[in-house]
């Protein structure tokens, strides 16, 4: 490709003011031996003038003012899922605590404090670690239900 | 050049201030946000999709995704090039959805005939050049909305948005090369239309 062609393919970018520093000086100097490229740019600038005048269509206030009741409201219950959700975290963290607490705790109301350093397979921890189980497991089921009832609400939303 | 640079950097920090509350959650931001880009934002919808009830939806659910995605959003990059780039992803999955041939590529890049004879005067003085700028706007209007998707997006872009090559690309998510060729064919294409239009194939 010879440099005047190459000229002409950046004369509409040229008009259209998207041209590198490097290739507008490249142009410019085409343009000052170059009629027909010259002419060429004048006949692109009337399109890339009319282009940047064109008339902005409007959004009715209705619209804006639809959207932004829409978008508060997102945004109202975004802000309610991040109160719940730092709720549920206190929650649980919480629960952890009390079952981990509770240990201890509980081999000294039932008078077996001192194995608590070297806890054994007894009867008494068997039980509590499956009752602290269930506790969880229903917790856990709990929680996906309720997870999924409201994905489903939200749909409908 | 200190008090334009002064200004556009309190534009800049606006924007971000704005974006940054919003981040917080804050309800005046997200008002602030839509009043700032509420008319170039319906327009490049409208560009995009050409029917006034679908841009309006798109124009709903743009600012929902903004809701959605803030926080997820970096305060120091480009509001406006994400913005755009949120409302091109959904325009596009609407135009998948509803008329896909809409987003067929254009067909190869046709050459040039004729230059157009005269400059236009760049200041309307009379009833009559009044006449005959609207009447060139509405030209340009009409061939602009019979190009394909990706042309008038660019056209848009550049032109009524004034987004530098680079951000094109960013919104378009494509290489700035390919931008920049984008918008050479989008401008070839659409002078092409206008001067087939014309009886003399010349525009003006």
């Amino acid at each position: 490709m010879s440099e005047h062609d190459k000229i002409r393919e950046l004369l509409a970018l040229a008009a259209a003011d998207a041209l590198t520093g490097g290739e507008e000086k490249q142009v410019a100097k085409h343009l000052r031996s170059c009629i027909a490229c010259s002419n060429e740019l004048e006949a692109w600038r009337p399109i890339a003038s009319e282009l940047r005048r064109l008339p902005t269509p409007q959004p009715s206030s209705w619209l804006v003012q639809a959207t932004l009741a829409r978008a508060e409201a997102k945004l109202t219950e975004q802000a309610e899922q991040d109160w719940n959700r730092r709720v549920m975290i206190f929650v649980l963290s919480f629960a952890w605590l009390l079952t981990i607490a509770s240990w201890p705790a509980f081999h000294f109301v039932s008078g077996r404090f001192g194995s608590w350093l070297g806890p054994q397979f007894s009867h008494t921890w068997i039980s509590f670690a499956a009752f602290t189980a269930l506790g969880w497991l229903a917790g856990g089921v709990a929680a996906v239900m309720l997870a999924i009832r409201q994905r489903g609400e939200r749909r409908l939303a | 050049m200190v008090g334009l640079t002064a200004l556009s950097l309190e534009g800049l920090v606006a924007v971000d201030a704005d974006v940054v509350r919003l981040r917080r959650g804050d309800v005046n931001a997200l008002s602030e946000l839509i009043t700032r880009y509420q008319n170039r934002l319906y327009r490049y919808l409208l560009r995009m999709v050409r029917q006034p009830a679908e841009a309006e939806d798109l124009f709903q659910q743009t600012w929902l995704r903004v809701v959605e995605k803030i926080r997820s959003f970096d305060a120091s990059r480009n509001f406006d090039a994400w913005l755009f780039a949120l409302a091109r992803n959904l325009a596009i999955d609407h135009l998948r959805r509803i008329r896909p041939e809409s987003l067929g590529e254009p067909l190869a890049n046709s050459g040039h005939g004729e230059t157009v004879a005269d400059r236009i005067p760049s200041k309307d003085h009379t009833p009559l050049d009044h006449a005959l700028a609207a009447e060139r706007r509405t030209e340009i209007s009409e061939a602009m909305a019979r190009l394909p998707m990706i042309y008038r997006e660019v056209l848009t872009l550049r032109f009524e948005d004034e987004m530098k090559i680079e951000e094109i690309a960013q919104v378009t998510a494509v290489p700035v090369s390919t931008a920049k060729s984008r918008l050479r064919r989008s401008l070839e294409q659409l002078r092409d239309a206008l001067e087939a239009r014309c009886p003399g194939g010349t525009w003006q």
